[in-house]
């Protein structure tokens, strides 16, 4: 099955979302999600507004994947982030291979990477990596 | 619906890697088995409607089988047949749209059947196919689903459930040793052999925390079930198996969406559902047929159905308390670990085992019967977000 | 005349010794250089480095009138990559994309480029940013030599931690290393000596001397020279020519982090401005495919205040690795691929 090429409407009206980390939040419930929508997913409200998911997060349940899609290199390691501010976020930790080196409650940031590369075209969006206190 | 649907008769083909029989043969041999099994048989002119469970179809490239699939391959033609997909429960689901067709009063004989084929690709491509690729091809961007798939995300479950629930690799491994046993004595089964513990950590790490023989198979087979109005039940069969209750559950499919990592809300849902509609709680079934599609599921199904509290599962699973003979057998055919998962199937596969073993016909995996209920479930979808569950009951 | 306003690097963790990719081959090499991961490459690289610039000038990214990329590793012939840094930075469509492409000379083109819009008025503040992964194949020096890492410059008129007080460019027509579309990697030197001395020290000499010429400056004005690095041992060579002591010279980089192309001067510019005082004068130079660009610097008080590249200082980021043989290195490069079936 052929997915969406890069050059598609797809991944253009995921531009703010992907880059700019734009969500949306329920002024009824507090249920922060993305990608950007009309109705609540929790409570169904139609009470929402734009909201800015943050880059720096602690990690809630990750688990590292060595059974991946033709085109990836194994292993994946998986990562749901409980974001700053609200909001959790799923995606790839970079810079890892092992299940040692990360810890629940640990803490990760965003950094840009390419996620994926499709008819020559390369798809970039947010990884995690770990906090690194010898950067700071 | 209680009170109103009755199962007259079931049918199936060993689950197993059936390289040599494609999904039309798979699904005219458990359709065959399952007129066979009509105990005072029936005439295929009086099944009224059918419902097909049919997951993968383009997504392996087996092409897509709607309803005139099905009719062609059983030679139905004079009916409406649906297709029915709705992730890992497409079984519960379609046999739970065969019941509303008889619960609603427009039909008196459904027919609810499922089939898969998986191995017509090789195991990986399949796993990889059930978890979505890459997310575009979903709808998703690629950044939020990347290397995602069935494995992953129960992984996801699994790492956190040791984190908050204080259960262990081990533990997981012990589902898989209960289920294999269980299944080295059920003919339908797609493994008959024993595992350790050691063993399952042992195996290659597919996902961890995750191990090979923590994952079920990819497997080929079909399973079907007919149904009729409880009060017309006796004129098939003079042990029908009643309906009590038969429900689907909705729970977020994306995991950032989630409320946490340690229970699922489609199968609480579901469970509530079926259990309100028929009048009983989770202490009242005998025995249940539940959806370990990975080991650790298998934990979280148990609690989130109701039938210990949440965190207690591995405790009581090391005691025994859900062996065959015990208080509560927990997979008596084997479970997908073992029995197989054949998605489409799987569900009716466990009707078909629950039915029997409410009719006490499951030979020497024949577990005690005490107050005549049983309980089958599902649970899958894009990111677990559906669960189905069905009690079933010796008496109406 | 406009100064930089802010600036941020980024150096991969990953580290290959050149020897590794040289001795199978039949070659020899020294050293070791930065490596991008298998997600990494100029555009992720110049994103880190970009926004750390940004958030060190304490511009507002609406104000930043362009964007300028130097790189001679974009992946496409036609498709910006400027739109991309456009969107982690969160610009204004108003900006203006600019790609500077085709030679390792392309990240100072880039600053040039940026000061004449700043000059002109058509822009308030700009950002550069020369980001570099040439393309290598097995055998070849690049494989062994070619570094990878990104620098950004936020420039301006306000806000300036060091002033550009001088631009001067010297050009011939001139064959250095090459790429067409038809290969898929950097030649090697065609005669290191030949290209030495005709290519590298001609251009680089000239420019410096011009600059100084311009500017009324001699070599005694400068407390840094910071010069193109493809190897450590040419900037010496050039100095040696310029009359400019050993002293003066940027630290070595190419041994530890290997031939930076369009950042190489910028990264080096980075390591010393992370540690210069106030009214020190910088010489900085670059080099690539018969071009040269210099530029004249001079730090202001206001470095002071601005937390240095927001801690992120250049030897950070030489001391953070993590070592890859030369397998890996063909995987993540891409030279060697699984087949299909």
């Amino acid at each position: 099955m052929s997915a969406p090429a890069p050059a598609s409407p797809l991944f253009w009206r995921f531009n703010p979302e992907v880059y700019r980390l734009i969500g949306t939040k329920c002024k009824d419930c507090g249920h922060i999600t993305y990608p950007r929508r009309k109705i609540c997913p929790l409570c169904g409200s139609l009470n929402l507004e734009e909201h800015k998911l943050s880059r720096r997060g602690t990690v809630q349940t990750y688990c590292i994947n060595w059974t991946v899609p033709p085109g990836l290199e194994p292993p994946v390691p998986i990562i749901v982030v409980d974001l700053e501010g609200g909001g959790k976020y799923q995606g790839v930790i970079t810079e890892v291979t092992q299940a040692e080196e990360v810890k629940i409650g640990g803490k990760v940031e965003m950094v840009l990477r390419k996620v994926w590369t499709d008819r020559g075209i390369n798809i970039y969006g947010y990884k995690f990596r770990l906090v690194e206190e010898a950067l700071r | 619906m209680r009170g109103k649907v009755a199962v007259i008769g079931v049918g199936m083909i060993p689950f197993g890697e059936l390289f040599e029989k494609g999904l039309e043969t798979m699904a005219q041999e458990a359709y065959i088995n399952c007129l066979k099994g009509v105990d005072k048989g029936i005439d295929p002119k009086e099944i009224k409607a059918a419902w097909f469970g049919q997951w993968s179809g383009g997504l392996i490239g087996q092409g897509t089988q709607g309803g005139s699939g099905l009719a062609s391959m059983i030679g139905q033609m004079e009916i409406p047949i649906t297709r029915v997909e709705n992730g890992c429960p497409t079984g519960s689901d379609t046999f739970r749209n065969a019941c509303l067709g008889v619960a609603s009063g427009v039909y008196e004989v459904t027919l609810a059947l499922g089939a898969e084929k998986m191995r017509d690709k090789p195991g990986v491509e399949s796993l990889v196919a059930a978890g979505g690729g890459t997310g575009a091809g979903m709808g998703m961007h690629p950044s939020w689903m990347l290397g995602g798939g069935g494995p992953s995300i129960q992984a996801l479950y699994a790492t956190r459930q040791m984190y908050e629930l204080g259960c262990t690799m081990e533990d997981y491994a012990r589902v898989a040793v209960l289920n294999h046993h269980n299944g080295v004595s059920c003919p339908y089964a797609h493994y008959r052999f024993e595992v350790t513990v050691e063993r399952v950590l042992n195996s290659p790490v597919v996902c961890w925390p995750l191990h090979l023989l923590d994952c079920c198979p990819q497997t080929d087979g079909a399973a079907a079930a007919l149904l009729c109005r409880a009060d017309v039940a006796k004129k098939y069969t003079d042990k029908p198996v009643y309906v009590l209750g038969s429900n689907i559950g909705m729970d977020h499919g994306n995991l950032w969406d989630k409320h946490n990592f340690i229970e699922m809300l489609s199968t609480i849902r579901a469970a509530r559902g079926a259990f309100e509609m028929g009048g009983v709680k989770p202490g009242d079934v005998d025995f249940a047929e539940l959806h370990d599609c990975f080991t650790n599921t298998e934990l979280m199904n148990i609690e989130d159905i109701g039938f210990c509290p949440k965190g207690e599962a591995h405790k009581l699973l090391r005691e025994g308390q859900f062996d065959r003979n015990a208080r509560l057998p927990i997979n008596p055919s084997g479970g997908l670990k073992a029995h197989g998962h054949p998605i489409a199937a799987t569900g009716l596969g466990q009707i078909c085992e629950v039915f029997w073993q409410l009719r006490e016909e499951a030979d020497e995996r024949q577990v005690k019967i005490k107050n005549g209920i049983g309980l089958q479930h599902n649970v899958g979808g894009p990111g677990f977000g559906v669960s189905g569950v069905n009690i079933l009951s010796r008496t109406p | 005349m406009a100064g930089i306003v802010g600036y941020g690097i980024y150096v991969p963790k990953y580290r290959l010794k050149q020897a590794d990719a040289a001795m199978p081959w039949g070659n020899w090499a020294s050293g070791e250089k930065a490596v991008c991961g298998a997600d990494e490459d100029i555009i992720t690289m110049a994103a880190e480095a970009s926004e750390k610039a940004v958030k060190h000038a304490g511009v507002n990214p609406a104000q930043i009138g362009s964007i300028y990329i130097g790189t001679a590793s974009s992946p496409y012939i036609e498709q910006y990559i400027a739109p991309i840094l456009a969107e982690t930075l969160e610009l204004a469509s108003e900006a203006t994309m600019i790609d500077y492409c085709g030679s390792v000379n392309s990240g100072a083109n880039a600053l040039l480029g940026c000061l004449d819009a700043i000059e002109s008025g058509r822009i308030e503040y700009g950002i550069v940013i020369g980001t570099e992964d040439r393309a290598t194949a097995p055998g070849t020096e690049g494989e062994a030599s070619f570094g990878a890492a990104a620098a950004a410059l936020v420039i301006g008129k306000d806000g300036i931690v060091a002033d550009i007080e001088g631009v001067y460019t010297y050009s011939t027509l001139f064959i250095d290393r090459w790429r067409a579309t038809s290969d898929s990697w950097v030649s090697s030197y065609f005669d290191y000596r030949f290209d030495r001395e005709f290519g590298y020290e001609k251009h680089l000499v000239a420019a410096s001397k011009g600059l100084m010429g311009k500017i009324g400056k001699t070599k005694e004005d400068f407390k840094y020279a910071v010069f193109q690095q493809p190897d450590e041992r040419l900037p010496g060579l050039a100095g040696r020519a310029l009359g400019i002591s050993t002293e003066l010279l940027a630290p070595g980089i190419a041994s530890v982090l290997g031939d930076l192309g369009s950042c190489s001067a910028f990264i080096s510019l980075a390591g010393v401005l992370d540690k210069a005082k106030p009214g020190e004068r910088i010489l900085l130079t670059s080099y690539g495919s018969g071009s040269s660009n210099a530029f004249s610097i001079i730090v202001r008080d206001e470095i002071e205040q601005k937390k240095r590249n927001l801690g992120f200082a250049l030897e950070k980021y030489i001391e953070r690795k993590e070592y890859i043989d030369y397998l890996s290195y063909l995987k993540t490069t891409q030279t060697l691929k699984r087949a299909p079936y």
